[in-house]
């Protein structure tokens, strides 16, 4: 009798995530996107230990500086 | 202002007419042409010239658009086929509006990357675009058509878009100026978006000045875009050839010089030595910053298109659409730390930009790779050639700084240009364009001299 095997754990997660999520994908997709996402936990990882603390709240719609007011216009540079 | 173009409209949009059907067989960059629209706008600015009224100060220059944006009549593609059921626009998006209301004329459509989720423009439904430079290479992505249409001198003119470097990285690779303005600088409305908190848009052209008007022409508020930040117009023309003494450039190296090959490093130090910049400056934690780009992009990207993704998965791109589902799969908590990390880092970047008015780096690690390319070489480290080239743009977009992409032409890539990134603090345009203007100048940085055999 054959032994059921364990899908390895990323694999295991996008199955049952993409059920969730009512995304059907086949045998070999799922693989495919389950390496994608192994190999972007691999990349994750420094993240992980950024130093965040509680009060670093998420960027809001990102605006990369406060737009300048027309005193403050071009000050700086030339 | 003067117009840039001072030859009858209707004669510029017969000339590049002539030359895109001359020539886009060969490097596929048009995926609709609106020349009928573009005739009568040109017989319209030429006949209020007749009549000795103003013309606006791009009257009759030729402009096409990736086909992410709306123009009116024409489906959206985005470079999909998914999007073919789409109704088709019923306005132009506001980019084209403000670029048609200078009396720039529309000519059409442009091809991308899928949903703009690629850096090279090798699009299965609509074939890559080709690099005029070399038609057996990429143009980059995912505005290839945007770079490509440019460089084969089909339009001096098109827009682009830019989310982690697809309007340097085309601008390099086909040898084109290209802007990618600050985040928020530049209204998004009418555009099929791909990453929110991400996306850009700018002009790519055959000179700064074309590169500037466009700018100033596009520039203004859009109360009606909530990622719009700019409460006024900030004009560059005026200022273009105010030049870069006093200004405080730097280079920079780590990360930026690790991950480009020595023709790259080679683009970066000539432009850096024209400028008289010879200090080398660590930009802060450009690695982690790309993760946290990849990761805002997989998550937002994916859930953009979920619910095509559970019917019609099949009729995606076969290069990106694993990476849309993954995306969409994603943790959460990967989500939310990377956009958290986000507000650490501006505020690190910004510091950065207290002591320096315009950092150099290299726009894309490598030249041109031929179409189909699936490993690149960097500096002994064999990394996969789609994501490995935006590896230099994602860290600087991902902080929303505006950036230049000047195109340069060093040794060691057998006569294919390389891309050089002017970057400077946000809402700071002015001095990455005046450096642009000085490389221009020199003939340190310009489109390729040699004349294309494209047809």
């Amino acid at each position: 009798m054959n032994t059921p095997v364990t899908p390895p754990p990323m694999l295991d997660y996008v199955i049952h995530t993409a059920a969730a999520l009512a995304l059907p994908l086949s045998d070999e997709r799922a693989r495919r996107v389950a390496e994608t996402l192994a190999r972007t936990a691999g990349m994750v990882k420094p993240l992980e230990s950024v130093a965040i603390g509680p009060a670093d709240e998420l960027a809001e719609m990102f605006r990369p500086a406060p737009f300048p007011t027309v005193l403050a216009d071009r000050q700086g540079g030339q | 202002m003067t117009a840039l173009n001072q030859s009858r409209a209707s004669d510029s949009v017969e000339r590049a007419i002539a030359r895109i059907e001359a020539t886009d067989k060969r490097i596929n960059a048009f995926t609709e042409r609106t020349f009928e629209r573009a005739r009568r706008q040109a017989q319209a600015i030429d006949a209020r010239r007749a009549r000795g009224e103003s013309v606006g100060a791009l009257a009759g220059v030729p402009f096409a658009v990736k086909n992410l944006f709306d123009i009116e009549g024409v489906v959206t593609l985005a470079g999909s086929i998914v999007n073919r059921n789409l109704p088709a626009a019923t306005a132009d998006a506001v980019l084209v509006q403000r670029l048609l209301a200078a009396d720039a004329v529309l000519l059409g459509a442009l091809n991308m990357d899928e949903y703009a989720y690629g850096f090279t423009t090798e699009n299965t439904h609509y074939g890559p675009s080709r690099n005029p430079n070399d038609p057996r290479c990429i143009a980059g992505g995912s505005s290839g058509g945007s770079a490509a249409a440019v460089a084969a001198g089909q339009v001096p003119l098109s827009l682009g878009s830019d989310t982690n470097g697809s309007i340097r990285v085309p601008s390099s690779l086909c040898g084109v100026w290209g802007l990618k303005p600050t985040f928020g600088r530049l209204s998004r409305r009418g555009t099929f978006p791909f990453v929110n908190s991400l996306d850009h848009l700018g002009p790519i052209a055959d000179s700064v000045a074309l590169l500037a008007a466009s700018y100033d022409a596009m520039q203004g508020p859009d109360p009606l875009d909530g990622g719009c930040h700019a409460q006024y117009a900030q004009p560059v023309c005026a200022e273009l050839d105010l030049g870069t003494h006093g200004l405080r450039i730097g280079i920079l190296g780590g990360y930026f010089k690790d991950l480009a090959t020595e023709p790259a490093r080679q683009a970066a130090l000539q432009v850096a030595n024209s400028l008289s910049a010879s200090q080398e400056v660590q930009w802060p934690d450009a690695g982690l910053a790309r993760t946290a780009a990849f990761v805002i992009t997989a998550s937002e990207g994916g859930s953009l298109h979920v619910e095509n993704l559970r019917t019609r998965a099949d009729e995606f791109e076969p290069l990106s659409v694993d990476r849309f589902i993954a995306g969409a799969l994603q943790p959460l908590h990967w989500y939310l730390r990377a956009q958290r990390f986000r507000r650490i880092y501006r505020d690190k970047v910004n510091e950065l930009f207290k002591h320096w008015d315009l950092l150099i780096a290299p726009a894309t690690p490598v030249s041109a790779p031929l179409i189909g390319t699936e490993w690149i070489d960097i500096n002994g480290q064999r990394q996969p050639c789609r994501p490995a080239m935006g590896i230099l743009t994602q860290p600087i977009s991902f902080a929303g700084c505006p950036v230049v992409a000047a195109p340069c032409w060093p040794d060691g890539t057998s006569g294919m240009p390389i891309g050089v990134q002017l970057i400077a603090a946000p809402w700071r345009e002015d001095l990455v364009l005046r450096a642009a203007r000085v490389l221009e100048q020199q003939g340190i940085a310009h489109l390729s001299s040699k004349p294309m055999a494209l047809s």
